[in-house]
């Protein structure tokens, strides 16, 4: 049985989401379009013996797109050679703005695409006295028309049903403009595209991404021989159906008979005030702090608990040795160092959804544009520097939404010097180590010291900003058009599908890279070449006749790790960490971390257990009593540590994020610059403090 | 023709209808948004130091926020 693709289309706000989730339910799954990384939701359903996929194409007022996600449904529905090119389109309006949901209609079915047409969130305008003329308005927009709430589920049964509608010709296609009608035949051949409006799209675009140079090149030659500004078509179409539209859906949608004033409005007039607006986005954004700290503590000590009863389990189980070391220590040490911050990203993704469900994050927008807007960034960039709390990787994603080419590249690069979940660990183990535990003026020293860590994240981001502002250029103006929609009650299940997908990503991506890590390390100091290597036990004999038996395996052990091939890589680049306090055991660490900074906490066991017999000690004390060899002093003391903090919050150190930075700007240059400028950044910062305390 | 006020010159509250625009080459958006011409709207909020201004087109339950710069670019006649 062969699946019908439909794709779900729809301007932003009209619980498109919702209905989507109504649809598929757990059959759906999150992933990416090819070449870039907006996010593509998809998932099926069957209905009356007939399978559909479905896709829900991100959020877009019209045709012409504005921004990332707009031109991704352009290039969806306007190529059919796209792998995502549906056979049918939903499209689905609010009722309130009618007149946008169907001149995207207009504009889908006059590119050829059967379609229907649902208008979502009907409780809400029947509430409002608003009521819909469906018989006419089918008659206007040729095709089946579906009133539901997805909130609710009302009007789901029907929809399904109307799926396997299948609408005759288009209604009354655009007629375009005379003046136009020679430009538009000279695209038509230029192009090799038959169909009228698809030919006048090329024209009124500045860049159709499916089609080849030459043919990009001859429809910017036909413009400038027409002189013709592609903004210019644009306006033009719109104005054009507008009027249309307005004309043909007069007496179909009732003006709202009650005029009471809504809670939108007496809400906004406190959460958007100049004054008390600010005060009120502060006190939600400390009662997250808060909440990520306090309500995930309980978890993620049972959570520790249970990794670390695996951990023994598992050492009793398997015979002493390095391979004991590489499963306790490494692996599931390490994965459990992961699965501790799964309550800590949940919660902060429910706390991202509900602001987003409700609609209070685009008034978070609003209030925060003035004052990003001197650091090069927009409003807009401030969902992604709060998501960067969490994980840069869906952060730097969210700045898709901006507009602004510069806005947005500048936000996706400072994105990542925020304080991220995977920072934390090494944070506290490296806090725990070097801070003594004491109070400040009633507060505990080190919690003062995490929370000082955070606002350096901050201040990194925005000073980046505020520098690469200098530097990057822009095509466009900057602007900042932004619908605010009415408050609503978030829906739970969106709200639990956001975090699961998030926090599934999270664990997945970082635990699949902690194994491979680990398994690599634990090989890589097994081995080597150096005969101090391989005639361990003979050399060691020979230059320690004395020795006894225990500090002879000890001896054997550690001599053996620095001359593996792991000892080798870090002795290698020991002369350019040495001045920041670090020994070549640490030098593992920082390399290894390069493939996702998490992995430092379990670097250093699986190291610090290959190089010692002694399998009794936690992480925690085997970092505290090791020493540094060069200088003969704890390997983790106060200015060695604070050099460490400052290198992992300004270093570059994650794979992932390095990859979507790639995908998203499509540049390899902004990528380059960006894990130069914040490892160079992170090196200068940790060698100033090392050599500032020592 | 005289100089009409823009949106950004309205008082918090003032109702104003859209009578044209100050430049040809603003952002397509606005007209998507239906921020076009003979539209009836009202200041809902301005935020300081030139901050965003937000309207709220007449029947309409969802507002618009934009930034004093394309605030500027829209004419309009105030109504009582």
């Amino acid at each position: 049985m062969t699946k019908t693709k439909i794709a779900l289309v729809g301007n932003p706000n009209v619980g498109k989401s919702t209905l989507f989730n109504r649809l598929t339910g757990m059959r759906q799954r999150v992933g990416n379009y090819p070449g870039i990384t907006v996010e593509k939701r998809t998932g099926s359903f069957s209905h009356q013996q007939r399978e559909y996929e479905v896709i829900d194409l991100p959020g877009a007022y019209g045709i012409h797109p504005s921004s990332l996600d707009e031109e991704l449904v352009y290039d969806v529905l306007a190529d059919p050679s796209n792998p995502n090119h549906p056979e049918s389109v939903v499209v689905i309006a609010d009722p309130f703005n009618l007149y946008r949901g169907a001149l995207l209609y207009q504009q889908i079915r006059d590119m050829g695409l059967p379609a229907i047409f649902v208008v979502n969130m009907v409780d809400e305008a029947e509430r409002a006295g608003i009521s819909i003329d469906t018989v006419k308005l089918e008659d206007t927009l040729s095709t089946r028309v579906v009133l539901t709430d997805a909130r609710s589920g009302r009007g789901m049964e029907a929809l399904k049903a109307a799926l396997a509608y299948k609408p005759s010709a288009a209604p009354q296609p655009f007629a375009i403009p005379t003046e136009y009608a020679r430009a538009v035949e000279a695209v038509k051949t230029a192009a090799g595209q038959p169909h009228d409006y698809l030919a006048w799209l090329y024209l009124s675009q500045k860049r159709v991404k499916h089609l080849d140079e030459p043919q990009q090149t001859a429809i910017a030659n036909i413009r400038q021989a027409h002189h013709l500004s592609h903004h210019r078509l644009q306006i033009q179409e719109t104005m054009a159906r507008h009027q249309d539209l307005e004309h043909r859906l007069k007496g179909i949608v009732g003006k709202p008979t009650t005029t009471r004033e809504r809670f939108t409005d007496r809400a906004d007039r406190l959460l958007t005030h100049p004054l008390w607006g600010y005060v009120i986005f502060f006190l939600l954004l400390l009662l997250i702090f808060q909440a990520i700290y306090t309500w995930s503590g309980p978890f993620m000590d049972g959570i520790d608990q249970a990794f670390a009863w695996l951990a023994t389990q598992a050492g009793k189980w398997l015979p002493p040795g390095p391979l004991n070391g590489l499963l306790t220590d490494g692996i599931i040490a390490g994965i459990g160092g992961i699965v501790i911050f799964i309550p800590q990203i949940a919660i902060l993704f429910v706390f991202i959804s509900l602001m987003e469900e409700s609609g209070y994050m685009s008034r978070v927008v609003f209030l925060m544009d003035r004052w990003l807007r001197p650091f090069g960034l927009s409003g807009k960039s401030a969902v992604p520097l709060m998501s960067g709390a969490a994980c840069a990787i869906p952060a730097v994603m969210s700045a898709r939404t901006i507009e602004n080419d510069k806005e947005r590249l500048i936000t996706i690069l400072v994105t990542p010097f925020m304080t991220c979940s995977a920072r934390l660990p090494i944070y506290i183990v490296i806090i725990g180590l070097v801070i003594p535990q004491q109070r400040v003026l009633g507060l505990e020293l080190q919690a003062l010291v995490l929370f000082g860590m955070y606002l350096l994240g901050i201040l990194a981001a925005l000073g980046s900003a505020w520098v690469l502002k200098l530097f990057v250029k822009s095509n466009y103006k900057s602007f900042l058009i932004l619908e605010m929609p009415t408050y609503k009650y978030p829906v739970a299940r969106n709200v639990l599908f956001t975090v699961w997908d998030k926090t599934k990503g999270f664990v997945v991506g970082a635990g699949k890279i902690i194994l491979a890590i680990s398994i690599i390390l634990w090989v890589l100091g097994s081995f080597g070449l150096d005969e101090r290597f391989t005639d361990a036990e003979e050399i060691v004999r020979t230059e320690n006749p004395d020795i006894s038996d225990a500090d002879f395996e000890n001896k054997v052990q550690s001599q053996q790790l620095e001359y593996s091939i792991l000892g080798t890589l870090g002795r290698f680049i020991e002369p350019a960490i040495t001045p920041l306090g670090y020994d070549w055991k640490m030098g593992i660490g920082l390399i290894a971390s390069f493939a996702a900074r998490e992995v430092f906490v379990s670097t250093m066991a699986t190291v610090y257990s290959l190089g010692g017999t002694d399998d009794e000690l936690t992480i925690r004390e085997r970092m505290a009593s090791e020493i540094n060899a060069n200088t003969g002093r704890p390997a983790y003391n106060l200015a060695s540590g604070l050099s460490l903090l400052l290198f992992y919050a300004f270093a570059m150190q994650c794979m992932s994020t390095i990859a979507i930075v790639r995908k998203e700007t499509n540049s390899w240059k902004w990528t380059l610059i960006q894990l130069a400028f914040m490892t160079g950044f992170a090196y200068l910062a940790a060698l100033f403090a090392y050599q500032l305390l020592n | 023709m005289a100089e009409r006020p823009s949106i950004s010159q309205l008082e918090k509250g003032e109702k104003a209808v859209i009578v044209g625009y100050r430049a040809d080459d603003i952002p397509i958006k606005l007209y998507e948004m239906g921020l076009l011409p003979g539209v009836a709207l009202t200041l809902k909020q301005r935020l300081p130091f030139n901050g965003p201004i937000c309207v709220q087109v007449i029947g309409n339950p969802n507002a618009v926020a934009l930034r004093k710069t394309e605030a500027d670019l829209i004419l309009v006649d105030s109504i009582a």
